[in-house]
């Protein structure tokens, strides 16, 4: 068994932050492991632009801002192992790594959970029909075009309005498909709306809004899809439906935070978020696991990413400066309009910013902090949407003896 | 005319509406930075885009290398950019911001890449 002070688990945007952070506090005995064959993870494969607006007040592409990171890991010799899975996570903070050299054994004062996000499958989301090749998730088609080198169908269908969807439909034209149509299911795009602008109305791609695919053909390749339109209930609008000829399908239907491991060592989840139930240092229920990045609530923006690795990295200090003092715990009650918080509960009540996302668009919005019936801050929003995740500052002077905390959007 | 555009600077996405008569802006609401207001002159005479893409890469460690414009082209030639970046190929060691291809279309469009890719270890050593 070999010891650390801090390991983190993975090693894309989210554990490369976090690592670059601790060094920089002085924190010198740090383990990232990362089950790729490369650092940056996901980023890599998100080869357009429009990252590091807000870290690094530049438009870079995935590698670049991934590389920017890789970067101060390899001058400061950080240590990292790669093609490593961590594949158990016990409450003692050990964990077992396996790789090309067998298993190897770690205890760690403390352990960083950025593990990131996986896709929503066809299976996610039962759809009928046939099991031809020729269905992919949209981030499993931008690994294979990006860096394998495949190219998948000259025939698209997209089905979900997710960035990677999006993305991804810009991403076939240019590379000489066709795409037919983007189908999303709500009545409005899950998507960021400059990507809507973009990948689609920059190429003539359609978005069909309360439309999916109800029907799949093909015998060996996928052949065609039907689409239908949908009612207020959900049901399919009869006479609605609409047979597309198409070789591939891609899903861009929901991505869910990656906590097997957080389960197995018995970390308390988000029903909602997928990931942990957090407080204000992003520290799960066991003290001195954190987390922060995808696997603690999916993000729409890297940079957010980035800063909120670097938030947690106080905590991570003050953990191990035996400073994370536990004071009385306040929960953060949800109220009206609004899908999630986090952090879910304070122990402390320093400078905490907080991330929601809302139930659904609308617009001249206010966000409304509260203590018991006493208002402690208004956020005035101009415009609120899912698919983009508000987050807000509240200093310690605003939280000051506070003994309740709600949140609502009016 | 009136029309609303969708700012794509950055992840605000602001809509800004504007009117305007050929290139002449007469009026322009939500427009939260000076960004915008630039955006929004391009968008109504020559819009521009930043191209991404990747291309092969010979006896590298990676087989492609993703690439962009070294700065935002017109919107009209992402498609033809597409097409010859499916042609061309770079000799591995490739360094992120090396200029891999010059003046695409006689338009002085140059492409960059955007990651770093390794020469190919080979298996003798």
């Amino acid at each position: 068994m070999q010891e650390r002070e801090v390991i983190i688990i993975g090693g894309g945007a989210a554990g490369l932050a976090a690592a670059v952070a601790c060094q920089q506090k002085g924190i010198e005995d740090i383990l990232i492991i990362e089950r790729g064959d490369y650092l940056g993870g996901i980023l890599q494969q998100c080869i357009h632009d429009g990252f590091g607006l807000e870290k690094f007040h530049t438009s870079l592409s995935g590698p670049e801002y991934a590389q920017r990171y890789i970067d101060q890991v390899k001058e400061k010799e950080i240590p990292f192992l790669l093609n490593s899975m961590v594949v158990s996570l016990t409450p003692q903070k050990e964990v077992i790594v396996t790789n090309y050299r067998g298993l190897r054994h770690y205890r760690a004062k403390v352990i960083i959970l950025a593990m990131g996000c996986r896709e929503r499958t066809r299976g996610a989301i039962s759809i009928p029909g046939a099991r031809p090749s020729g269905i992919y998730t949209a981030g499993v088609a931008q690994e294979l075009i990006n860096l394998k080198n495949y190219m998948l169908g000259e025939k698209i269908v997209v089905l979900g309005s997710g960035d990677i969807g999006l993305i991804m439909a810009r991403r076939l034209t240019l590379e000489g498909a066709e795409v037919i149509t983007v189908a999303e299911k709500l009545p409005y795009s899950s998507g960021l709306p400059r990507n809507i602008n973009q990948c689609l109305y920059d190429f003539d791609i359609p978005l069909l809004l309360n439309h999916t695919v109800v029907d799949i053909e093909g015998n060996g390749r996928l052949s065609r899809v039907t689409i239908a339109q949908l009612g207020k209930r959900g049901g399919i609008i009869p006479g609605s439906k609409r047979k597309i000829d198409c070789d591939t399908l891609l899903l861009s239907v929901g991505l869910i935070p990656e906590n097997e491991l957080s389960r197995e060592a018995g970390i308390t989840l988000d029903n909602i978020t997928g990931g942990p139930q957090v407080d204000e240092r992003g520290q799960t229920s066991i003290p001195g696991i954190f987390a922060c990045g995808n696997v603690l609530q999916v993000h729409d923006i890297v940079d957010n990413v980035s800063l909120e690795a670097e938030y947690i990295v106080e905590g991570v200090e003050e953990y191990l400066g035996g400073k994370l003092i536990k004071g009385q715990e306040i929960k953060v009650e949800l109220g009206n309009g609004l899908r999630y918080v986090v952090p879910q509960k304070m122990i402390s009540l320093k400078d905490t910013t907080f991330s929601f996302r809302v139930n659904q668009p609308g617009e001249k919005k206010i966000l409304i902090f509260k203590d018991g019936k006493k208002v402690i801050k208004k956020k005035f929003l101009r415009g609120v949407n899912p698919a983009e995740m508000i987050r807000v500052k509240l200093s310690s002077s605003e939280l000051e003896g506070i003994k309740t905390l709600s949140v609502k959007l009016v | 005319m009136e029309r609303e555009f969708i700012c794509i600077i950055c992840p605000n996405g602001c809509r800004i509406k504007v009117e305007y008569e050929g290139t002449n802006i007469r009026n322009i609401k939500g427009d939260e930075c000076p960004k915008g207001k630039d955006y929004i002159k391009n968008e109504i005479t020559n819009p521009l885009r930043v191209f991404t893409g990747s291309i092969l890469v010979e006896n590298g460690d990676f087989s492609l290398v993703s690439v962009k414009t070294s700065v935002p082209i017109p919107k009209k030639y992402l498609r033809k950019i597409g097409e010859i970046t499916r042609r061309i190929k770079v000799e591995a060691p490739v360094e992120i911001s090396q200029v891999v291809a010059f003046n695409l279309l006689n338009e002085n469009i140059d492409l960059v890449a955007t990651r770093k890719i390794e020469k190919k270890k080979s298996l003798s050593s």
